[in-house]
């Protein structure tokens, strides 16, 4: 064969023997990068996920395109590049027409890391699941730049977050390291595409539809909060 | 026991259709009632989106001219390609360039299911393969005993799925053997003679069983001919008579 799209777009289960049911364990981790607009459209479902089985969500970096400059770069204009951006958008819309509404393409290809810095302030102040909304919102509604500290500091005002700390966090690259830990940890989990959905034991390489998510959940035992099945475990 | 299918294309009816909006024409060639295979031929207008679905039963598409784009694994398919998925394997939406013409082969009936119907999503085949493969010009192998013939591997048999590309030089006969869960050998230039009848590009036959079927032989101008066959997943799946297969169904009668 000699495509690059050969490898399964869908999931890739472990065991599926269903699990003991212990929401505080189990993990779900998600792997994007905020330029992705798969990835924008996997929040909604992450938020719906732990608010529905009671999981704790890990939200963590992936890069994209280190490549990119830190004021970001113009996208290529030919043709077949903007023939394409504009298939990736009209697919997205086809997946998740309701929460696509107001997204449009930023003008600018967008440098992720500093982003991706100000996702580890959220995560040690406890707000990484709203901080990480906001930013998406921030480029893919907003159009703005996730390369500069002033959007950032708009996305923490929006998720609880004390802006004024998370600038002079940005200021001093306070968590520079610890982004790149993270990006590299994504390197050796052999994640190569946005989302990577580590969902218990079943990765999930790619977006999907939440009913694929929730059939993961339950087969290894999770189901929603609430659920009579549940009662009847306990 | 060996059964088998041949379809001369020269003599199947076209039909204009439509389907939410998509307009095509199609010729059915097999149409799976008698619990055999199915295969249908469509040429979507350039214009489609056609939406994102899936079949109830493992897919080869073999696109043989024109164009279809998939953008998300930025799967842009030109002729030769072939686009595999297992059954209940979601994919698109992808758009058609002009002159598009494609076989969609089946190893019995799939039906046709919208991504958009939310039963369906749980039904998707979490362990599903997706492949994709282009004939290239590189990559062709001298076939042995057959001078001036020649063969390339589009999807090698330790996938699963296997899919062949072969040139015959007039007069050489195709090796041959048996297909365990169905094989599509399908004329993709040239001709082919089989069982009496010559059958002409996009014309072919559907052999399954555990006996190696007559091997077919090449006509006056040679022959290129794609040989696809299935494996296990071709026994899942399929219209059960409930659940979303009755809506599958519904809605393939709907489109052709």
């Amino acid at each position: 064969m000699n495509s690059p799209a050969n490898a399964p777009t869908g999931a890739t289960a472990g065991s599926e023997a269903p699990a003991p049911l212990d929401r505080n364990k189990f993990m779900v981790a998600v792997f994007a990068d905020f330029v992705c607009p798969y990835s924008f459209i996997t929040i909604d479902q992450m938020d719906r996920l732990s608010a529905e089985y009671g999981v704790r969500v890990l939200w963590r970096p992936h890069w994209l395109h280190p490549e990119t400059p830190p004021d970001g770069k113009p996208y290529d204009d030919n043709p077949d590049a903007t023939k394409r951006r504009a298939a990736v958008m009209d697919w997205v819309k086809e997946m998740s027409p309701e929460h696509t509404t107001q997204m449009r393409f930023p003008d600018r290809m967008q440098n992720s890391f500093l982003a991706f810095e100000a996702l580890e302030f959220a995560v040690d102040h406890g707000r990484s699941m709203p901080f990480k909304s906001a930013v998406f919102t921030r480029l893919w509604n907003a159009g703005e730049d996730i390369g500069k500290v002033a959007t950032l500091q708009k996305a923490a005002e929006t998720s609880g977050l004390d802006a004024d700390k998370l600038g002079q966090a940005l200021r001093a690259r306070q968590y520079s390291q610890r982004a790149l830990a993270a990006v590299t940890q994504a390197r050796d989990l052999g994640v190569t595409a946005t989302p990577t959905m580590f969902i218990g034991r079943t990765r999930v390489n790619g977006w999907h539809y939440y009913e694929v998510i929730q059939t993961i959940m339950e087969k290894q035992g999770m189901t929603p909060l609430g659920d009579p099945a549940e009662v009847s475990q306990h | 026991m060996l059964k088998q299918y041949v379809v001369d294309a020269a003599k199947v009816p076209w039909k204009s259709s439509e389907t939410d909006g998509l307009t095509f024409q199609c010729q059915v060639m097999l149409d799976g009632d008698d619990g055999g295979p199915e295969a249908i031929r469509f040429r979507f207008d350039p214009t489609s989106a056609v939406y994102a679905h899936m079949h109830l039963t493992s897919q080869f598409q073999l696109l043989i001219a024109g164009g279809m784009d998939m953008p998300r694994g930025q799967m842009n398919l030109r002729p030769v390609s072939i686009h595999y998925t297992d059954h209940n394997t979601p994919y698109g939406p992808f758009s058609c360039a002009p002159g598009h013409d494609m076989l969609v082969l089946h190893p019995k009936s799939g039906g046709l299911i919208s991504m958009a119907n939310r039963d369906a999503r749980r039904k998707i085949n979490l362990k599903a393969r997706l492949l994709v493969a282009h004939l290239e010009d590189q990559h062709w192998s001298a076939l042995e005993d057959k001078p001036g013939s020649r063969i390339q591997s589009l999807i090698p048999a330790d996938m699963g799925p296997e899919a062949l590309v072969i040139e015959l030089t007039a007069g050489a006969e195709m090796p041959t053997a048996p297909a365990a869960y169905g094989r599509y050998e399908v004329v993709l230039a040239g001709s082919v003679h089989c069982d009496g009848e010559e059958l002409g590009p996009a014309g072919f036959r559907h052999v399954q069983g555990d006996e190696a079927p007559a091997p077919l032989r090449a006509g006056p101008q040679g022959a290129r001919i794609a040989l696809l066959s299935f494996d296990a997943d071709a026994l899942e799946g399929g219209l059960t008579g409930e659940g979303i297969a009755v809506t599958a169904a519904q809605a393939m009668a709907r489109a052709i």
